[in-house]
């Protein structure tokens, strides 16, 4: 039974059924799902949503399907660590981790995003579905889709390195290397989609496979004890991600299954392409495109398709934005793993930089809830951080050696901020 | 005759110049304007350029060596 009303233009607000459309007709504004939640409410309650399997479908009546869910059957419901040892070196009272590094099965939260696009191309019937990607995005859509049986084609750059495309490479879809820029991939996607019938993930199929983000901000709520935390804290690429977050807490608020939604969000990138943070920090609604030159490379989005809702969520929450180098990225990956045992990739790293700058500055209270969103895992990227680790101890086989040795190396307690 | 949806941005000096003017008369395109945002510093324009492919292309090119951004509506895909 779906409880979807349509789609809805996000800027001029027109209707339009729920079918394959991806900007307004008329405004070429950005598509987004509405529901009925008056008749949601009617079934979904926290007691029903418990009884359900642990995985990112227990919020069905919230996603965009027609029929039962097919794909992502072990997606979702990751952990929401309770942090310590971070949070005493940030010197903060409540800190918890949402941790999608270690989301099924391409360890990234792109996993639940396209477990709806699959489901959802499915229902359409499409055969085919497709991507333009650099990492995980083209790892979750190549992985998925041989689980469901459709065919993959993954476009990526062809300078993309080896190491990132045996991650896709795999599971065997169609991988396609375009010799050609950034612009000019992109360009190439946006015609393909246009000209073949095919479920290309991030382009016709996209205002269904954005909702899937929701089930982060859900999790998020119901883990905490079915309450919103006060801040959280968001990497941004094409911006998406805190709008979603928002629209899912927004939503349990309004289903009445939390008490209250004061959440102030905040948004992260990296200081070579931060195009969300610039329009925060100088008010400007209008989103400045840039050449992205950061190494949060699943972050470098130059033109971001959700840019102005980013920018309006994030104000309208009394939130703000910080972007970070690339040695805070780094120093944060090792801070994040040296403390609570979790390896990030560049995205989380950036978050975690951003969460440091926010309570530095003062914008987050030490003493309210705070949840920092780790969106990738760091085994994908670990040329980042390869160099910047120590060394190991080169010993003989004797004890002798390995005593004299283990002195030259500090344990324990050696991360500060 | 082909159609393209762009979006433009515009900075700095390029917010004073009617380019998307000289462009749609010097290349015998017609632009049909869907949306636009204006601030004193940057300007965005959502349209529908119409036109024989090739003084579309010619158009964009047009736009963007005089400094406007031209990007696909739907924003970058690759992610």
């Amino acid at each position: 039974m779906s409880y979807v009303k349509g789609l809805k233009c996000r800027e001029c607000g027109r209707e339009y059924p729920a079918n394959i459309l991806f900007v307004c007709e008329y405004c070429f504004g950005s598509i987004e799902v509405a529901y009925d939640y008056d008749k949601i409410k009617k079934v979904l309650t926290r007691q029903e949503i418990e009884k359900r399997p642990k995985n990112m479908w227990r919020y069905k009546e919230l996603l965009p399907l027609s029929k039962e869910p097919s794909d992502g059957l072990t997606t979702g419901f990751t952990p929401l660590v309770r942090s310590h040892n971070l949070a005493k070196v940030l010197g903060v009272k409540e800190l918890y981790i949402k941790d999608d590094s270690v989301n099924h099965p391409t360890l990234s939260f792109k996993d639940r995003v396209v477990a709806v696009a699959l489901s959802k191309a499915k229902e359409f019937g499409f055969r085919t579905v497709a991507c333009a990607s650099t990492g995980n995005l083209a790892n979750s859509v190549a992985a998925n889709a041989a689980i469901a049986g459709l065919r993959a084609f993954i476009f990526i750059p062809a300078d993309l390195e080896q190491g990132k495309i045996i991650a896709s490479s795999i599971y065997n879809p169609v991988l396609v290397k375009v010799e050609g820029n950034y612009d000019e991939v992109n360009r190439l996607c946006s015609e393909i989609a246009a000209k073949y019938k095919w479920a290309f993930v991030n382009i016709n199929i996209r205002p269904y496979y954005a909702e899937g983000s929701k089930t982060y901000g859900f999790e998020i709520a119901e883990q905490l004890g079915w309450r919103a935390p006060k801040h959280i804290i968001v990497p941004a690429a094409g911006g998406s991600l805190v709008t979603k977050i928002k629209k899912s807490l927004q939503e349990f608020y309004q289903l009445g299954l939390i008490p209250e939604f004061k959440t102030k969000l905040y948004v992260a990138q990296g200081e070579g392409c931060a195009p969300i943070v610039t329009a925060i920090k100088e008010d400007n609604e209008i989103i400045k495109p840039v050449k992205p030159k950061t190494i949060a490379k699943s972050l470098a989005i130059g033109n971001p398709a959700d840019g102005f809702y980013a920018y309006d969520v994030v104000k309208k929450s009394g939130g703000w934005a910080e972007a970070a180098s690339d040695d805070e990225i780094i120093n944060a990956i090792k801070l994040l793993a040296e403390t609570e045992g979790i390896f990030t990739e560049t995205a989380g790293g950036v978050t975690v930089a951003a969460t440091i700058k926010f309570i530095k500055e003062k914008r987050i209270p030490k003493d309210e809830s705070i949840v920092i969103c780790i969106t990738g895992n760091g085994l994908k990227t670990q040329e980042v951080v390869a160099d910047k680790l120590a060394k190991p101890l080169k010993i003989k086989p004797s004890l002798g050696s390995f005593e004299e040795e283990q002195k030259k190396r500090p344990t324990a307690d050696h991360y500060s901020i | 005759m082909a159609k393209k949806i762009v979006k433009l941005t515009f900075t700095g000096e390029t917010i004073k110049q009617p380019l998307t003017f000289q462009m749609a008369k010097k290349f015998d395109v017609m632009p049909n304007i869907r949306r636009a945002r204006v601030t004193d510093k940057i300007g965005e324009i959502v349209l529908e350029l119409d036109g024989k492919e090739e003084n579309l292309q010619k158009g964009i090119k047009f736009l963007e060596k005089a400094g406007v951004v031209v990007e696909p509506v739907i924003g970058d895909i690759i992610e």
